[in-house]
């Protein structure tokens, strides 16, 4: 706009504004009006609020710092203990092995070299979790319903033997099922010939008494090298009362309708409830089935043992010993944690900003909210 | 500091400066009652408040501040929610009723112009223009940056020159305008 423009804007302006008379009468009014505001003294409750308003921001702030550390923490820490949280009843736990039998899912550290003396150190996750969990778990039960539990057991050990002791090995297996009153539900081996460079590997299934089932994992895993064991614990409790009370009703379902056959003359009516009869009859033999099988599940742990023999197991791609192939291979495994990393912080991160964000124009509403009052009030 | 002399304080604030709020907030809102209205509980407000005009401030852009965000208030909640008021009392035929010779005509095309301005560029406006508030000032008043006072200015510009009202009455300061701009 032109100065003239500007000109005819503050003309026009005071010519509309100026022209009306401004009544006396306001003035006097606003003042009585301050009078009795300033004895009904309605206002320090704003005003207090209005000068703590620093304060008040101050915590806002501090507060919205807390939620958005912990909104990043929180999520971070769960990550960080999510791998033994997954398996509650899986380990791996093997003292030392030598290299052929270094464990495909065990994480290894070398500490020698690897080509001359064949020690290496084998760290997989502590073992002890497991049985805490199974026992915490059979303990948590056992309180709830008073020695009914129904515990159905499973476990799997991988053993690495020398050649020499493979045979020993599965016998000494099957002595520790049927020593405990268990048995053998199967077997299955290989042996191997020198000749052919073909390894023996073999697999048996013990099954003892489910009380007896940690004793037997400990005997096991002591009998070669273990190189992997997992064992997991369900109760089934629940499913086995069901099937029970479901026999029970239809068991009384049985002797009703056997009751009211006896009363009845009509071929019809028998015929009916014998129909009705043999329906019954069906479901109770199934679900017995099903009791039985669950009964035998929980009554029996069932741990399936691999033995191998040494220098059969798959062991991953060698570890580059040291020099530019060692550097270029942990360049690499950096490259590809960094990657891990930043994909794994980028959802609680993305988290933290949104709240952040939201946080800032709550924050930014609140203050301009405020500087409104004051403005509205000073 | 007792009640007494504080009112003497707010009296003081009044005879310098109601008839001057009034008009500014007269502009702002487009009519009289609602003006008077707005001032007296802008003058009511800040003289409770008073405490919270910090030392050194300026007084002035402080109570334009009350004054604004008062009407500003009433532009928002009450004005659009109820019957206006009498017809008389807006600008358009407050305009139109004084001097019928020519100035009249200037002033209703340029306050017509005026209220088809959005509040925010009304307010800047007015406060510039009318109550010759310099754009520092008004930033404080409006509680934004200078440089947001400056475009608002621009913008408010642009659209009175551009007004139909304006364009007919004043023809050639618009022709230089656009051959400016050209």
């Amino acid at each position: 706009m032109t100065t003239f423009d500007e000109e005819m804007m503050r003309r026009a302006l005071r010519e509309a504004a100026d022209d009306f008379a401004i009544s006396d009468g306001a003035v006097e009014s606003i003042l009585d009006e301050a009078r009795e505001t300033a004895n009904s003294n309605q206002s320090p409750r704003i005003r207090a609020f209005i000068q703590r308003n620093g304060t008040v921001r101050s915590t806002v702030l501090a507060v919205a710092a807390c939620v958005v550390l912990l909104a990043v923490a929180v999520p971070l820490l769960n990550s960080e203990g999510t791998p033994n949280k997954k398996s509650p009843v899986q380990f791996a736990a093997i003292p030392k092995v030598d290299t052929n039998s270094a464990p495909a899912l065990g994480l290894v550290t070398g500490t020698g070299n690897l080509g001359l003396s064949g020690q290496v150190t084998a760290v997989g996750t502590s073992s002890p979790v497991t049985f805490t969990d199974r026992k915490t778990l059979k303990n948590a039960s056992a309180s709830s319903l008073d020695g009914s539990l129904r515990v159905e057991e499973v476990g799997s050990i991988q053993l690495t033997v020398g050649g020499t002791y493979f045979q020993s090995t599965l016998t000494k297996l099957t002595d520790f099922a049927t020593t405990d009153g268990g048995f053998v539900a199967s077997t299955q081996s290989h042996i191997g010939n020198k000749s052919t460079h073909s390894f023996s590997t073999g697999t048996i299934v013990l099954q003892v008494p489910e009380r007896l089932f940690t004793m037997l994992v400990n005997q096991v895993r002591h009998a070669g090298r273990a190189t992997s064991i997992n064992t997991s614990a369900t109760d089934v409790t629940g499913q086995y009362v069901d099937l029970q009370a479901r026999i029970d009703a239809l068991q009384v379902s049985r002797t009703q309708y056997l009751k009211i056959m006896s009363r009845t003359n009509s071929i019809g009516g028998i015929l009916s409830v014998q129909n009705q009869l043999n329906s019954i009859q069906s479901q109770i033999e199934q679900l017995q089935a099903q009791l039985n099988l669950l009964n035998s599940e929980t009554t029996y742990a069932t741990l399936t043992v691999t033995v191998s023999e040494t220098g059969h197991q798959v062991v991953g791609p060698p570890h580059p010993g040291n020099g530019v192939d060692k550097a270029w291979h942990d360049s690499l495994h950096g490259f590809a944690a960094g990657v891990e990393w930043l994909i794994r912080i980028a959802g609680p991160l993305l988290f933290a900003l949104l709240l952040l964000a939201v946080l800032l124009l709550l924050g930014r509403w609140s203050w301009r909210a405020t500087e409104r009052r004051r403005g509205g009030v000073g | 500091m007792s009640d007494a002399v504080d009112v003497d304080e707010l009296r003081t604030w009044l005879e310098d400066g109601y008839a001057s709020s009034v008009r500014t907030a007269y502009l702002i809102l487009g009519n009289r009652p609602d003006a008077e209205d707005a001032v007296q509980e802008s003058f009511l407000r800040a003289w409770k408040f008073r405490d919270s005009l910090a030392t050194g401030s300026s007084f002035k852009p402080w109570l334009y501040r009350v004054v604004v965000n008062t009407c500003n208030s009433k532009l928002r909640k009450e004005i659009p929610h109820r019957n206006r008021r009498r017809p008389d009392d807006d600008l358009d035929d407050v305009a139109m009723t004084e001097d019928p010779i020519g100035r009249v005509t200037l002033s209703h095309d340029v306050i017509s112009a005026l209220k088809d301005l959005p509040a925010h560029l009304r307010v800047v406006v007015v406060l510039r223009y009318y109550a010759d508030v310099s754009e520092h000032d008004i930033a404080i008043v409006i509680g934004r940056q200078p440089g947001t006072v400056k475009s608002r200015l621009n913008e408010a510009r642009r659209r009175l020159a551009l007004h139909p009202a304006l364009q007919s009455e004043a023809p050639s300061s618009l022709n230089a305008r656009k051959e400016k701009r050209s």
